[in-house]
């Protein structure tokens, strides 16, 4: 059986049995069944309860054993010790149990009490997902154990040891314009691991991108040499848990397992061509980036265009910038030339980084930015262009229209110098509310158009350095 | 080296050590194509005519005990010795020596001087999550205070090794900066693979040994040699 067909019952289930729902409707499993069917969820559901006979509107069953179809999907939050029982009493008619519940080997006294879940697993014939997890998000099954999420299947496949971790990333994911292949919360990883998850994206057509939270790798072997022998045919980012002698000791307390060496995890990503982040911002930064952008291993990205308003904000980019081994460095006098030509207004930059304040971009209600640009990418031969816009500088002071239209133009540019400059937009602001509501309008918009929008300068560097290691590497190695 | 010999890891083993001697370490290196000095043991003073015949000078002295972990702390290592009467004479130096009394002696190793050179260290380490890592660092400060140095998962290809050399702080004393000569690249990416690559030591060993260290591979211009060597098994 190809690893595929392996996990399909996991992330598209025809069916899904459901342990602990109560009569009453309040516990989690009544949410995750309330939450399934919201999400579209068109297969069979199963409650399992010993005494009642229907739970939620549905019939109910007294075992795993005793659904009408085989179970694709179980989902399992009750007290840990009654479990094992319940897995071995499947008998093979259960494709996948997810056990929610905690009380295993993340504490010393529950240590047993995983093994003895393990090995139940396996007499009941399935793949044990957890315990101590959250559950999935599976857009292509329309199973969801998050509240929110997006509705738009995606590149990005997720597995995540942690279940409020993995629930952050669909939830801040959504707000970002992340769009998933999946999510998968494995938890103590008493069967199935991270190394399992990666090497079903890597082989799923969906998957683009990868993106995993680790605290332990107890299969460290197995995990290298799924990455070693992809050869970075799809960009791993990795959110390692666990990397200092302090988060080891939180991590083992969390996970009940002892974390790898951080100098082991530096070693693996520069052989394989992975990328180690260290907050869940930088994960989602980083993801996003190549959500959006395709790599260009023969243009590994090296020079970047910084464009936008804000003198300070420019600077203090440039030499962020550097720090990351990117090169923000003037135009040549050619380039400079042609942009003098535009006869822009006192106070505008037109070296590199392109300092333009408001007065400069809303000429024209905003299209004077196709000049410039037009000539950056025609002149300046950039990897990368990034356009920042403090918002709070526009707001009062311009037509509504002038940033959708310094967007269009920059796009109209891409389009006419196609494969020419990856293109990533900053959009800045302050916090104030109503400012933020206009900012995420329009972000909408530019991830609606497939440009990758950040906060600001410095995360937007960030993830275009992992983009340029990755380009990097594969073009060393191809 | 004798490729007749039994292999050194299984011969510890069996003899129930929980290391290699450096003797040992010196042959699996060699039998890895590793170049070490050419060395005879002599058991005692007797032998050392025989032994000194058939090596160049200058050689050095190091004493071979199982109880002895640090050799030149001990007074256990002479180097220098152009004669068999000066190398007699250190052996005897030794034998009195306090921290080398009471230790059991299996004999001593008489070897032949490395030329000059850069000082290396070549390691490796078995993790318990991922198996073998193979690491290189400059020598001396650059490893003990500094804490220069690379690692890399087993099997490494040759552009992890020429990675692993690039990424030192120190990279660029190896070229030769300060009118010194530089070492050979070539020479040490050929020993990190025996080492750390596809066939390599570590990775034929790896279910034997726990940690290796070659320190000081001395690397000339020209060539690199393994000074020293130990191998913790386990």
């Amino acid at each position: 059986m190809t690893i595929i067909e392996q996990f399909t019952p996991l992330f598209a289930p025809k069916t899904v049995a459901v342990i602990g729902a109560s009569t009453k409707g309040n516990a989690l499993p009544n949410v995750f069944i309330r939450r399934i069917r919201e999400f579209g969820f068109s297969g069979d559901i199963y409650p399992i309860h010993p005494g009642a006979t229907e739970i939620d509107g549905l019939p109910a069953y007294k075992s795993l054993a005793d659904t009408p179809k085989p179970v694709d999907y179980a989902y399992i939050a009750v007290s840990g010790a009654q479990i094992p029982a319940m897995l071995s009493a499947a008998k093979g008619h259960v494709r996948f149990a997810q056990v929610v519940s905690s009380g295993f080997g993340e504490v010393d006294e529950g240590k047993g009490l995983q093994e003895e879940l393990a090995r139940a697993a396996r007499a009941g014939g399935m793949r044990l997902l957890g315990p101590n997890c959250l559950g999935i998000y599976t857009l292509r099954g329309r199973v969801t154990s998050t509240e929110i999420g997006p509705k738009e299947v995606g590149p990005v496949g997720i597995v995540s040891q942690s279940g409020g971790l993995g629930t952050d990333i669909i939830r801040r994911g959504l707000s970002r314009g992340l769009k998933f292949s999946g999510l998968v919360t494995v938890g103590n990883c008493a069967d199935v691991t991270p190394s399992d998850l990666l090497e079903f994206y890597f082989a799923d057509p969906q998957t683009k991108v990868i993106g995993m939270y680790i605290e332990t790798a107890k299969d460290g072997r197995r995990l290298f040499d799924i990455l070693r022998n992809a050869k970075a045919a799809k960009p791993v980012v990795i959110l390692k848990g666990g990397r200092t002698q302090q988060g080891l000791a939180a991590a083992a307390s969390h996970t009940g397992s002892l974390a790898g060496d951080d100098r082991v995890w530096i070693a693996l990503a520069r052989q394989t061509g992975c990328m180690l982040v260290d907050t869940l911002d930088q994960f989602i930064d980083t993801l996003l980036i190549f959500q959006a952008l395709a790599p260009r291993p023969q243009r590994a990205t090296q020079k970047v265009v910084l464009f936008g308003n804000g003198g300070g904000t420019s600077v203090l980019a440039t030499d962020c910038y550097a720090r990351l081994g990117l090169d923000v460095t003037p135009f040549e006098d050619n380039t400079i030339g042609a942009l003098a030509e535009l006869k822009l207004p006192p106070g505008t930059s037109i070296t590199n980084p392109v300092d333009c304040p408001v007065g400069t971009l809303q000429q024209e209600d905003g299209r004077v930015a196709e000049k410039i640009l037009d000539i950056i990418y025609a002149q300046g031969n950039p990897e990368a262009l990034v356009m920042h816009l403090n918002l709070s500088a526009f707001v009062g002071r311009t037509k509504p229209e002038v940033l959708d239209n310094l967007v269009a133009a920059a796009m109209r540019v891409q389009e006419k110098h196609p494969g020419k400059a990856h293109f990533i937009l900053v959009l800045r602001s302050d916090g104030e509310p109503a400012l933020e509501a206009r900012k995420r309008e329009f972000r909408d918009k530019a991830v609606a158009l497939g440009v990758p929008v950040y906060d600001e300068m410095a995360n937007a560097g960030n993830a275009l350095a992992a983009l340029a290691t990755f380009e990097r590497f594969k073009a060393a190695r191809a | 080296m004798s490729t007749t010999k039994e292999n050194p890891v299984i011969a510890a083993r069996r003899a129930g050590r929980n290391a290699l001697d450096e003797s040992a370490g010196k042959q699996l290196l060699a039998a890895h194509g590793i170049k070490v000095p050419q060395s005879r043991v002599a058991k005692g003073l007797a032998d050392v005519d025989a032994v000194m015949k058939g090596l160049q000078a200058p050689v050095v002295v190091k004493v071979m005990s199982p109880d002895i972990l640090h050799k030149s702390d001990a007074g256990g290592v002479k180097v220098n010795l152009r004669t068999a009467t000066e190398v007699r004479a250190a052996i005897e130096g030794m034998i009195n020596a306090p921290k080398i009394k009471g230790a059991r002696i299996d004999g001593f190793l008489i070897e032949e001087m490395a030329p000059a050179g850069h000082e290396l260290v070549i390691g490796g380490l078995r993790d318990p999550q991922f198996g073998p890592l193979v690491m290189v660092g400059l020598g001396g400060i650059f490893v003990e205070i500094l804490k220069d140095v690379s690692f890399r998962l087993c099997p490494i290809a040759r552009i992890d090794a020429e990675e692993m050399l690039t990424e030192l702080k120190g990279a660029a004393i190896l070229k030769g900066a300060r009118g010194t000569k530089p070492a050979s690249l070539e020479a040490i990416i050929d020993v990190l693979l025996k080492i750390g690559g596809e066939n390599g030591l570590l990775m034929q060993h790896a279910g034997d040994i726990s940690e290796a260290d070659i320190n000081p591979l001395i690397v000339s211009d020209t060539a690199a040699v393994a000074v020293d060597a130990r191998f913790i098994l386990g």
